[in-house]
C-alpha cells in the first residue's frame, strides 16, 4: 500500500515538473538572521523582485550608527501605503542577507515610517500582502540577489 | 410527579445524549486528525525520499541545484522546497510566497518533521538528510500544506454542526412529544383525582345532609299536626296566622324533601308515556309561578309522541325547566318542541328570558347553585341527574337578554 502511494506521488511529482528559471538562493527570508536598521533613505526603486508579482518597493538606506548602506526590499508598492521621499527616516527590522559583491540586502518585516509600523511579514516571514487562506498562490522566485 | 421534575425527566436524558454525542464526536475528529497528520507525515517522508534520490542522481549528473529546482516547481500542496548543503547552507529554493522560506537553523535544528501555523494554514515541514553518488551530505527542507486535512476537518466539523443540530430538532420534537404526552396524562389524572375528590366531598355532605333532614323532617311533622290542632281551637281572629304557620312548616318541610330527593340515587321505574301528557302534567304541576309570571306555553308535538321513561321524574325534570324559563321571561311566550329521531326523542324549551350569563354558564348544572335570589340550586342539577338516569343527555344554548333554550336527548327503546 505504501509503495504504492509512493509510486503515485512520483508519477504526480513528475507530472508536475514545470520548467522555470532559476531561484536565486539569497532572496528568502532567513528568520535566523533578523537585523534592525534606521537611517535616512538614500535611494528610491520600483522594481519587480518575484516573478508574477507587482513591483515592490526598494530604498536604499544608510544606517545612521553604522554608516552602512543597505539595499532594502520593503514590499510590494501598492501595500506600503506611503509615498516616501529621499531623505526621510525609515526604520526597518528584517532578514539581512549577504549578496555577493553587492550592497546587503534586508527583507523588510516590520517597517517604522512617520511614526507607524507597518507589518510587511509575519515572524517567519510569510507575506502581509498574500492575505489569508484562500488567497491565489503562484510559484515565487528571487530575481536579484 | 410536578411539572419541573418531569420537565428534567425528559430534558436531563436528552442533554446527557447531546453531551455525549459533543465528546465522542470531538474525540473522534481529534482522533482522525492525528491520525490523518501522521499519515500526511509518513507521506512526505516518502516524497522527500523520492525526491532526495531524484536530486541525487541529478547532482550526480553535474545539474545545478538551481535547475534541479526548477523542475521541481508545480505540486500545489508543497509550499516551499530548498536544498542544503552539508554546511546547512541554501543552495536552492522554491516558494509559492514571495521569499517565504521559514526554515530556522537554530530552533528547528535536529527536527525531522514540525508543522508550522501560517496565514495560509498549517504547514507541515520535513528535514531530511541524503548523500549523492560521491558521498557528499545534502539535507531536503519541504513544507506541505495540510489545507486538503484542514478542509476535511472542516468539512467534518460542518458535518457535526449539521448533525447536532438534527439531533437537537428531532430531540425536540420527540422528546416534546412525550413531554405533552406526559403532561396530557398527568392533567387528566389530576382531572380525575379532583373528580374523586369531589365525589367523595359531596357523598359526605350528602350523608350529613340526609341525616339532618331525617332529624329535622320528624319535628316538622309534629309541628304541622301542633298547628293543626291549634287552628281548630283559636279563636277566629288568630285562625289565619296559625294556618300561615302551617303553610311555612310545610315549606321547609318541602325544602327538606327536595334536598333530601337530590341526594337519593334515582331509580327508573320506566312505563310507556305519552310526552303530550307529561308536557300538561308539568305545566299544571306550577301554578303559582305560573300565576306570578303570566307567560303561555307553545307546545309543538307532532304526532302521539311515546317514550319509555319514568312518568313521575320526567314530568319533575320538565317542570323544572317549565319552572326557569318562566321565572326567566316574566312576560311571553315559552315553547316547547319535540321530535322523534333515529336516537330516541328530541326535546328544545325554548324561552324569551333574560339568557344565563357566560359566568353562569358552566355552573347551572352543579349542586347547590343558583343564579336567582330564591333559588336553592337543585332543580336543574336534579334535572340533569334525571335525565342521565333515562341514559339520555342534557344541553343548552344561551343569548344573554335574548334567552335559553335547553335540549333533552332521550334514547329510544
Amino acid at each position: 500500500m505504501r509503495t504504492d502511494m509512493r509510486l503515485l506521488l512520483a508519477v504526480l511529482l513528475t507530472l508536475s515538473i514545470q520548467p522555470v528559471s532559476g531561484q536565486n538562493r539569497q532572496n528568502f527570508y532567513n528568520v535566523d538572521a533578523e537585523l534592525k536598521v534606521s537611517g535616512a533613505i538614500e535611494e528610491i526603486i520600483m522594481e519587480s523582485r518575484y516573478a508574477g508579482s507587482s513591483p515592490f518597493l526598494i530604498v536604499i538606506l544608510k544606517d545612521k550608527q553604522t554608516e552602512q548602506k543597505y539595499f532594502i526590499e520593503i514590499g510590494p508598492a501598492w501595500f506600503f501605503e506611503y509615498d516616501a521621499h529621499k531623505g526621510e527616516i525609515l526604520t526597518v527590522v528584517g532578514s539581512l542577507r549577504r549578496p555577493m559583491g553587492e550592497l546587503p540586502l534586508l527583507i523588510a518585516r516590520k517597517v517604522t515610517f512617520r511614526g507607524e509600523t507597518l507589518v510587511m511579514r509575519d515572524k517567519y516571514g510569510f507575506p502581509s500582502w498574500r492575505g489569508g487562506r484562500g488567497r491565489g498562490r503562484g510559484w515565487r522566485r528571487g530575481r536579484r540577489g | 410527579m410536578k411539572r419541573t421534575r418531569l420537565l428534567l425527566f425528559f430534558v436531563l436524558p436528552f442533554l446527557g445524549v447531546v453531551l455525549i454525542f459533543l465528546v465522542l464526536s470531538s474525540l473522534d475528529r481529534r482522533y482522525n486528525r492525528l491520525r490523518i497528520e501522521e499519515l500526511v507525515g509518513e507521506q512526505l517522508h516518502a516524497t522527500a525520499e523520492i525526491l532526495s534520490v531524484n536530486i541525487s542522481h541529478l547532482l550526480s549528473e553535474k545539474v545545478s541545484a538551481e535547475d534541479i529546482f526548477a523542475l521541481y516547481a508545480g505540486e500545489e500542496n508543497i509550499y516551499y522546497t530548498a536544498l542544503l548543503d552539508e554546511k546547512k547552507e541554501i543552495l536552492a529554493w522554491i516558494s509559492q510566497f514571495e521569499g517565504y522560506l521559514p526554515l530556522s537553523l537554530h530552533s528547528d535544528s535536529g527536527k525531522e518533521a514540525w508543522i508550522i501555523e501560517s496565514p495560509a494554514g498549517r504547514i507541515y515541514n520535513v528535514f531530511t538528510s541524503f548523500r549523492d553518488a560521491e558521498g557528499r551530505q545534502y539535507f531536503l527542507y519541504l513544507g506541505y500544506s495540510l489545507k486538503s486535512l484542514e478542509d476535511m476537518v472542516r468539512h467534518s466539523r460542518n458535518s457535526f454542526w449539521v448533525i447536532l443540530g438534527l439531533i437537537l430538532i428531532t430531540g425536540m420534537f420527540v422528546f416534546g412529544g412525550f413531554y405533552q404526552l406526559q403532561k396530557r396524562y398527568l392533567d387528566k389524572e389530576e382531572e380525575a383525582e379532583e373528580q374523586k375528590k369531589q365525589k367523595e366531598r359531596f357523598r359526605e355532605i350528602s350523608a350529613f345532609t340526609s341525616g339532618v333532614a331525617h332529624e329535622i323532617k320528624n319535628p316538622l311533622n309534629s309541628l304541622s299536626l301542633l298547628f293543626e290542632l291549634l287552628r281548630k281551637q283559636v279563636p277566629l281572629d288568630l285562625k289565619e296566622d296559625i294556618a300561615l304557620g302551617k303553610k311555612e312548616v310545610r315549606k321547609i318541610a318541602g325544602i327538606i324533601d327536595q334536598f333530601s330527593a337530590s341526594l337519593k340515587p334515582i331509580s327508573l321505574q320506566r312505563e310507556r308515556i305519552r310526552l303530550r301528557e307529561i308536557v300538561s302534567e308539568a305545566w299544571e304541576s306550577l301554578p303559582a309561578v305560573r300565576q306570578d309570571n303570566p307567560v303561555s306555553l307553545e307546545v309543538e308535538i307532532k304526532g302521539a309522541l311515546v317514550l319509555l321513561a319514568d312518568r313521575r321524574l320526567l314530568v319533575q325534570a320538565l317542570s323544572n325547566l317549565l319552572q326557569n324559563a318562566l321565572e326567566a321571561t316574566g312576560e311571553g311566550e315559552i315553547r316547547l318542541s319535540a321530535k322523534a329521531g333515529k336516537g330516541g326523542t328530541t326535546i328544545w324549551v325554548r324561552d324569551s328570558g333574560t339568557g344565563i350569563s357566560a359566568q353562569a354558564a358552566p355552573r347551572i348544572f352543579d349542586p347547590f347553585y343558583s343564579g336567582k335570589k330564591q333559588g336553592m340550586g337543585i332543580g336543574l342539577y336534579l334535572t340533569k341527574k334525571i335525565i342521565e338516569a333515562h341514559g339520555g343527555e342534557i344541553s343548552f344554548t344561551s343569548q344573554p337578554g335574548r334567552g335559553t333554550c335547553f335540549r333533552i336527548m332521550i334514547p329510544g327503546e
